[in-house]
């Protein structure tokens, strides 16, 4: 099959439901409305969702323009397959809550780990936050 | 009394030249006309020549008595006069009157919401002015036959100056009583001086409407000297100073004008007010409001929905990024609506058919509100200018059929017509009935679909049949979904068509080899594996990148020569001459040049050497594909210059000039860099077959001191397949010839058995003779004793050297162990086997 070049093979994907995932880590699931020649994204009725383990939680985000650089990986969601029961999904609250948990648990571990390392002379440059982006 | 009119008449001029002035100067300004009255006569002179220079000579000297004269006879004879009196001098006066009664009705009259413009236009007018004709006339009889006190009252309540809102908001009545009025008014209290009734009118004016006399100066001509004594003093003296034009007030300003102003707010219990409470006043309102509202509703909405600004439909233009206005016409059904309003929407969106090729936009709607056909429905209770929300309420209900309570009509006359338009009953209902619509209107086709005109044609048909494909496939399964969906193709097929070709913008380029070579070569290759595996498995699942095929443009363009520009004279340098840089072309002797290159060091010979080389032979290597986009003519000097690069690269092997061969000591040199080494595995394949050999010749020959050198590189091995092809390619003596300067004198073969390449290549030479003894048994070869004895050296080295010093080959030929065995016997064979390594099974 062929492709049209750069964004513009996005058109075909306009309208329909899809997934993105953002430099920052978030996954964003809506609708693409619409797009430029920069990857800029429009989604509507947009959920963010967080996914905790075999847990998830979608949070309302409404029309979310996202700008190209910011993503990592967009795909259709195929709307008419049946979502497989895997996972489960959870209330805003709950999942916020499992979020926050997960954070501070991997908190702690960095805390830990940069301590034994301490301990052994050796020190890595503090974590810095643009190497999760 | 008389004198005193004598007196104003007298100073008339003077009046001109400050309303003039006024004009000019801010009203406040402090001038008492006491002060003025007794050298006016004096400066009587002085005033028209101050006339003069303000409005021209002889503009004003005699025009503006005759002129007053003319009118009040005009006046008089009209009687009932429509107005024209009050229009005092000119026509101009009369148009400024009509304007300057008309915008005060607005605050007096809030509920009719008259805008400025249809207030200026004629209809109303004479409407208005016979409405209040009549109660002019009414009130002007009761006045007239009332208590002369009562016109007293009148005038005394006038001079309380009416700053703003209260005067301006009464000059509505009051303008509109005038034209009957006057006359009359003007006749009973100067009955003997009739060339005094010009400034009757004017006198009347009350404080309010004058502003609209003051701004020209034309229409400030129509101003008596009365009213500008009234300007003077209103900013300055107190009531009391008026005192001694209270009998002008009061005979002139006598009659229903007086009554004007403050009527509503400030007369409230003057009898003059009760009068006009019962008589004039209830009457006249409602008349005038359905007068008034009947004239909007006919004149109002439809220039205002027709302008090119708003009623337009503007979808049709929209700019890529303008947010389309879907969102705003959905707040207003949210507004208007129940949250179904959504769904009520959808059908618009998609369905309309031709007529109107792109959505509806709000403003379409009411332009389709407005029409002709949609007349009908406008209830008589709706207000005549309906707010946006009334008009879309009403569309609502008329396009998706909503019952709707209420005194809305349900259906227009000329439904029939019109509903197509909007795709008929509501959306549910119309998914199921109907053929589901092939995703949107005509105009909703699938992307690409109008901009494939530059695309290959194969590619354009794989296009049109995925279009259709997934056509089909949303008219089974996603259709329903997605035509629901009412937020669908917010982008339009123009804006989608934007993008695609801004994308494709970048792929264009006229001479694709140049601009994106390695695009280019890649797809060569991808292309020359595709037909492989489609040979193979007739499969073809590899995607191409879509790129415009644009045509090939006839101007051929010349991309900026940088080279030797330092010296050139620039457009910008022209322009603006400044001296940027002293940059001298010189074109130096081969003197120059050997010094030169006696200075630099002999790597830096070298490369430059290579590079030389490099150019040439990426010249010869583009040669084939230059040749074929070239155009006929040009064909011949290509080839020209084909061979004499080809020359050249060939002369760059020789050390001189004159000398034919290739020279080793330039190989060997050329060889020393990893470039080199590049080169010439890129070089053997163009060389004509001779200087090949001699190539190949002069690395056997020079192979320890390049094996040497290549440790580091490990670049030697590149050789291997363009030497075999050499090879394979070598007549028989020269094969002999080459296994002879490999095996070189005593302890090269060692070394060259040491190195990797060193041994691929005996074996190829080894593999080459025993495939030339192998298929032709009369060979050469065979008779060549050399050959015999080398081949017999060779086998002897190979079983000397140990295996440790011996260096695995990059590929043994198959045919090896059949050449060995012609020379060694059956033990040595299987020592050779096994310290070879070569399996009986790559047999």
């Amino acid at each position: 099959m062929n492709y049209v070049p750069g964004t513009a093979s996005l058109i075909d994907d306009i309208d329909k439901k899809h997934l993105v995932l953002l430099r920052d880590g978030r996954t964003l699931i809506g609708y693409l409305r619409s797009i430029d020649q920069f990857a800029n994204l429009v989604f509507h009725q947009t959920v963010e969702r967080i996914h905790v383990g075999k847990k998830f939680g979608d949070i309302p985000r409404g029309i979310f323009i996202v700008r190209g650089e910011n993503v990592v990986l967009l795909g259709e969601i195929d709307v008419d397959k049946p979502c497989d029961t895997l996972l489960q999904q959870v209330s805003i609250e709950e999942i916020l809550e499992e979020q926050r948990l997960q954070q501070q648990a991997k908190q702690e571990t960095e805390k830990v780990k940069m301590q034994v390392l301490k301990d052994r002379g050796l020190s890595i440059p503090k974590a810095d936050n643009l190497d999760e982006y | 009394m008389s004198c005193l009119v004598s007196t104003f008449l007298s100073l008339c001029p003077l009046s001109h030249r400050l309303s003039s002035l006024l004009s000019l100067q801010s009203l406040d300004e402090d001038c008492t006309l006491e002060e003025e009255d007794e050298g006016l006569i004096e400066e009587e002179d002085e005033i028209d020549q101050f006339n003069d220079d303000t409005f021209g000579a002889g503009a004003i000297d005699d025009d503006w008595q005759e002129e007053h004269k003319r009118l009040a006879e005009l006046d008089e004879k009209d009687g009932l006069g429509a107005g024209l009196g009050l229009g005092g001098e000119s026509d101009l006066g009369g148009a400024e009157d009509s304007s300057s009664i008309h915008p005060p009705l607005p605050s007096s009259l809030p509920p009719l919401k008259f805008t400025p413009s249809s207030a200026g236009l004629p209809p109303p007018d004479v409407e208005d002015r016979g409405g209040e004709g009549d109660l002019a006339e009414s009130l002007a009889r009761l006045i007239l036959e009332a208590d002369p006190a009562i016109a007293g009252v009148g005038a005394a309540e006038r001079p309380v100056p009416s700053p703003g809102s209260s005067g301006s908001c009464l000059s509505a009545l009051q303008g509109l009583d005038r034209p009957r009025v006057l006359p009359k008014s003007s006749s009973i209290s100067h009955p003997t001086q009739p060339h005094q009734h010009p400034h009757h009118p004017q006198h009347q004016l009350p404080p309010g409407p004058s502003t609209s006399g003051l701004p020209g100066p034309p229409s400030s001509s129509m101003l008596s000297y009365q009213q500008q004594q009234h300007l003077l003093r209103r900013g300055t003296a107190p009531m009391g100073q008026m005192n001694s034009h209270s009998i002008w007030e009061n005979s002139m300003g006598f009659g229903p004008v007086s009554v004007t102003p403050g009527l509503v707010t400030h007369m409230e219990d003057s009898p003059l007010m009760s009068i006009i409470k019962e008589v004039g006043l209830p009457k006249r309102p409602p008349q005038g409001r359905s007068d008034e509202g009947q004239d909007l509703s006919e004149r109002v909405p439809p220039p205002r929905s027709s302008s090119p600004v708003i009623g337009s439909p503007p979808v049709r233009a929209v700019p890529i990024g303008t947010p389309p206005k879907q969102p705003m016409s959905h707040a207003l059904n949210h507004q208007i609506h129940h949250p179904m309003a959504v769904h009520v929407r959808a059908p618009v969106q998609h369905r309309y058919p031709p007529p109107f090729p792109e959505r509806l936009s709000p403003n379409t709607l009411l332009n389709i509100a407005n029409s002709p056909l949609c007349r009908g429905p406008f209830p008589p209770g709706v207000g005549p200018v309906l707010s946006q929300i009334q008009r879309a309420q009403l569309l609502n209900t008329q396009v998706a059929g909503f019952p709707r309570g209420g005194p809305v009509p349900p259906l227009l006359p000329g439904g029939g017509g019109f509903r197509p338009f909007f795709g008929g009953p509501p959306p549910p209902h119309a998914h199921r009935m109907g053929p589901p619509p092939p995703h949107g209107a005509p105009n909703h086709t699938p992307p690409i679909r109008h901009n494939t005109t530059h695309l290959h044609p194969q590619h354009r048909r794989l296009l049109t049949q995925r279009m259709q494909n997934r056509g089909g496939d949303r008219g089974r399964t996603g259709g329903d979904r997605r035509s629901r969906d009412p937020y669908s193709n917010l982008m339009t097929q123009k804006e989608k068509e934007w993008v695609t070709k801004i994308q494709m913008m970048q792929l264009q380029s006229t001479d694709p080899y140049l601009d994106d070579y390695y695009y280019q070569n890649y797809y060569e290759k991808m292309e020359k594996r595709q037909e492989r595996e489609r040979d193979s498995s007739k499969k073809e699942h590899t995607t191409k990148l879509i790129t415009p095929q644009v045509a090939k443009v006839e101007h051929s363009y010349r991309p900026v020569q940088f080279a030797g520009s330092l010296g050139k004279l620039t457009v910008s340098s022209v322009n603006n001459p400044r001296k940027m840089i002293d940059a001298v072309v010189t074109s130096r002797t081969d003197d120059e040049e050997k010094r030169e290159k006696q200075v630099w060091n002999k790597r830096r010979q070298i490369l430059y050497t290579v590079e030389k080389m490099y150019s040439l032979l990426l010249e010869v290597q583009d040669f084939e594909k230059r040749f074929v986009h070239a155009p006929e003519e040009d064909r011949e000097a290509l080839l020209e210059q084909h061979k004499t690069n080809t020359v050249q690269l060939c002369n760059s092997l020789r050390e001189k000039e004159w000398d034919d061969r290739v020279s080793d000591e330039q190989c060997v040199m050329i060889m020393s860099v990893r470039k080199g080494k590049r080169l010439i595995s890129r070089l053997l394949p163009l060389l004509p077959s001779p200087q090949a050999a001699a190539v190949v010749l002069a690395i056997a020959r020079n192979l320890p001191a390049l094996a040497k050198k290549d440790k580091q590189d490990q670049v030697l091995c590149w050789l291997v397949e363009p030497v075999s092809a050499v090879i394979q390619s070598l007549s028989s003596s020269t094969l002999t010839d080459l296994l002879q300067e490999l095996q070189g004198n005593e302890g090269q073969l060692a070394t060259v058995l040491h190195n990797k390449f060193g041994v691929t290549l005996l074996y190829l030479i080894l593999s080459e003779g025993e495939r030339m003894q192998s298929s032709d048994p009369n060979c050469q070869l065979m008779d060549d004793n050399r050959w015999t004895e080398l081949v017999f050296s060779v086998t002897r080295e190979l079983l000397s050297v140990p295996s440790s010093s011996l260096s695995p080959p990059l590929f043994t030929p198959p045919n090896l162990l059949s050449l060995l065995s012609r020379y060694v016997d059956r033990q040595r064979m299987e020592l050779l086997q096994d310290k070879l390594q070569i399996s009986a099974l790559s047999r």
